[in-house]
């Protein structure tokens, strides 16, 4: 509930293993909070959510053990180091001193984070910060990841080495949860979509099932669907006082 | 609206304080200045200098001193990109603050202070007006620092600085009144006769108003211009330092980032198994946030400081006295562990960690930062009493120590104080004003629990001497200790229950807020 309305409303979906689901809606539109129902962060007044076959309610310890989260605000231990964190990250998911210790030196070098490894999380720009969020949320090889808008803040070059990542885990078979607001990235990566609008589902499938149902052209974007499906006018009168 | 509830009790507890605190300054001001003037009429500019300066430095330094800013601080350097002149942005804060509640109540005292000097009603205007411009320093100079802090807060590594340093002075402060009354009234009658003797007060700018309305109320119209102007100067030159300052914070120019720390070789977490690893995270965190490290030496400060006071007031320290003394120091446990995590908690609970296991690392990390001030009690301890009272002394401390963890698990998930961000004012939010009093009721609810919950382990550690029996502390002090850990383990078992219940509330309450 969020101001005495439901923050979402009857939202539900199913997302077969492997797949790049993308959850894309409007600002104040659920998406936050759905992923935040889904790991464990919000208790929803009523329904149910099952990852991986555990039951979220019932098992929220063994479904932590098989997701990984990369929030869109990033709560990080800012007096740790970026180093420090990811074995912190490790032992925490139960990974082994040595084991922990190898990931976190490819995760470093992966990321290019090599050079600020020493460096305190407090004094990180905000794309490290998301670089060493994404490294902790993946340490441990989840089985589902939940990225809230991944990209924010990342330079292009990361944002390449991150988009092929996810592209290559979720061809070997890890469920990818993302958000963003970035369509174009959003239908490059995608297989299957589902479009939120002030808390309810208005939309879901592939896009090619979307346009169909919508009666769509076939050449839409999945800019043009999405801002058809959440009724977005998007022309405006000039301003009056601007000649 | 627990939070509501807690704005509350907070409103409650401060409005009528607020109001009989001024009516109680008018009054002793009334007539401590007209006791004064009738028989020490030289004494009084020293002592109003004085008593304006301690006020005045406590009102600067009241957000790291108190945890409440009695001032508003402003952020107009946010107001920079409209096209307003920086005097006016300046003066506008000073004006807004004339309508704070602690200034507000502030305007009696003064009332009745003018009242007091003036030895003719002609006077009183001149007098209210010195009196006023003083007050008008203070907001100026409150501002300069509220300022300054806020410079400090954008460079990481000099906050840090500051904010220990500050801590400790504050503690100092608080502090220092309670060993002058130590040292005897005639100690204490003796250093402020000295201080007033020296004049060193008409050096401060925060006593220069008030002498202003000294000289008015006694006529001496020449005295009056020249301290008055000189406190209008101040004012001036309080308010051109703020606008600078308000420019450079605005430019950026005091966020000149941190230094590159290399701790490579040293991030490993050493200790074994997830209890370890969250013990070492947690004393890693503590030891580079620099409230939690002055925290650390104060908890070493505060049993010299009781035992100094026991020594001053009773000739000594008796075996009762300290015994009772490692009640008090393992009884003051409270971490607000939650609360402390700030947004790192839904890290935290993100993990897949089993839920006792975070409440005993947490009540660790506790003990492990609560051992010098521990060891610091036994040391002096062994100097003032009896040697073989220390393992009763140790095991009354450690009792109390992990009865108040466990119940501090608790107050830590049903009553966060949640901690700010890094950079932001640390003794803001949930920390001040009427929730930080709210909280410190709670507090104290909490401590009273643990004394009556580990009262009979105390006991247990105390009954050999009140038999005078010191063999059987061969099997009292273990029975007290297993007790306790007894004790512990259910606290610990519940707290954990109720922590898989509420997490998501706890979570709710405390990112809202951090």
């Amino acid at each position: 509930m969020f101001r005495g309305r439901p923050a979402v409303d009857h939202v539900s979906f199913r997302v077969a293993r492997g797949r790049f689901f993308g959850f894309l809606g409007p600002n104040g539109a659920g998406k936050s909070t759905t992923i935040k129902m889904l790991t464990g962060l919000l208790r929803p007044t009523e329904g149910e959510a099952t990852i991986e076959g555990h039951p979220l309610e019932k098992e929220l310890l063994a479904v932590k053990r098989v997701i990984g989260v990369l929030p869109e605000e990033l709560p990080l231990y800012e007096r740790l180091t970026g180093e420090e964190y990811l074995h912190f990250a490790g032992r925490m998911y139960g990974l082994s001193r040595e084991e922990t210790r190898r990931r976190t030196e490819e995760l470093l070098a992966f990321l290019s984070l090599e050079e600020e490894r020493g460096k305190l999380i407090v004094d990180y720009s905000q794309g490290m910060r998301k670089k060493t969020a994404l490294a902790a949320a993946l340490i441990h090889s989840p089985r589902v990841l939940f990225l809230d808008e991944p990209l924010n803040g990342i330079d292009p070059i990361s944002g390449r080495v991150v988009t092929d990542l996810l592209r290559r885990l979720a061809q070997k078979g890890v469920t990818m949860f993302f958000t963003s607001h970035v369509l174009d990235v959003a239908e490059r990566l995608c297989d299957e979509v589902a479009i939120i609008d002030r808390g309810r589902l208005v939309a879901q499938g592939t896009l090619e099932q979307i346009r169909a149902q919508r009666e769509v052209g076939q050449d839409a974007t999945l800019e043009d669907v999405f801002l058809k499906l959440v009724a977005a006018d998007v022309r405006r009168e000039d301003l009056s006082w601007i000649g | 609206m627990l939070r509501a509830r807690e704005r509350a009790v907070g409103l409650a507890l401060l409005l009528p304080g607020l109001f009989f605190s001024s009516l109680l300054g008018s009054f002793f001001a009334y007539a401590g200045v007209r006791g004064a003037e009738a028989h020490h009429p030289d004494l009084v500019p020293p002592l109003l200098g004085l008593i304006a300066t301690g006020v005045g430095l406590s009102w600067m330094l009241s957000p790291l001193l108190a945890g409440v800013s009695l001032s508003e601080s402003h952020d107009v350097s946010r107001l920079l990109h409209f096209p307003l002149p920086l005097p006016t942005l300046v003066a506008a804060s000073l004006v807004g603050n004339l309508l704070q509640p602690v200034v507000l109540a502030a305007l009696p005292v003064l009332a009745s202070l003018s009242l007091a000097l003036s030895r003719r009603p002609a006077a009183l205007p001149f007098a209210l007006a010195g009196s006023l411009l003083s007050l008008l320093f203070l907001l100026a100079a409150a501002q300069v620092s509220a300022l300054v802090l806020h410079g400090l807060s954008r460079r990481r590594r000099f906050q840090d600085v500051a904010v220990f340093l500050v801590i400790g002075l504050g503690f100092a402060m608080s502090m220092a009144p309670i060993v002058l009354f130590s040292g005897g009234a005639r100690f204490l009658g003796r250093a402020v006769r000295g201080l007033a003797v020296s004049d060193l007060a008409a050096l401060s700018p925060f006593a220069w108003g008030l002498l202003a309305a000294v000289h008015a109320g006694r006529g001496e119209a020449v005295a009056f211009v020249a301290w008055a102007a000189a406190q209008a100067v101040a004012i001036v030159l309080a308010g051109a330092v703020s606008a600078l300052l308000i420019e450079r914070i605005h430019r950026g120019e005091l966020d000149l980032g941190g230094a590159v720390r290399d701790e490579t070789g040293r991030a490993v977490m050493r200790l074994p198994g997830r209890i370890g690893a969250l013990l070492e995270k947690d004393l890693r965190v503590a030891w580079r946030d620099p409230a939690t490290k002055a925290t650390l030496f104060l908890s070493c400060a505060t049993p010299l400081f009781w035992l100094f006071v026991f020594t001053r007031t009773s000739g000594g320290l008796s075996p009762s006295g300290l015994l009772a003394l490692a009640t008090l120091v393992g009884a003051s446990a409270f971490g607000n562990a939650f609360g402390l995590e700030g947004r790192g908690i839904a890290l935290l609970l993100g993990f897949p960690v089993d839920r006792w296991r975070i409440l005993v690392a947490k009540n660790l990390s506790g003990l492990a930062l609560r051992l010098p001030g521990l060891a610091t009690l036994l040391v002096m301890g062994s100097l003032l009493a009896p040697p073989a009272l220390l393992p009763a002394a140790a095991t009354v401390a450690l009792c109390t120590f992990v009865v108040a963890v466990g119940i501090d698990n608790y107050a830590s998930i049903l009553f966060p104080v949640v901690a700010a961000r890094p950079g932001h004012n640390p003794y803001g939010g949930a920390a001040a004003g009427g929730r930080g009093l709210a909280a410190a009721a709670l507090g104290a609810l909490f401590f009273t629990g643990t004394i009556l919950a580990a009262s009979p382990f105390v006991f247990l550690a105390w009954l050999p001497m009140l038999l005078e029996r010191p063999v059987l502390w061969l099997f009292s002090l273990p029975l007290a200790l297993a007790g306790a850990g007894a004790v512990y383990a259910m606290l610990v078992a519940g707290a954990a229950g109720v922590l898989e219940r509420r997490e998501p509330d706890l979570l709710q309450r405390v990112l809202g807020e951090a």
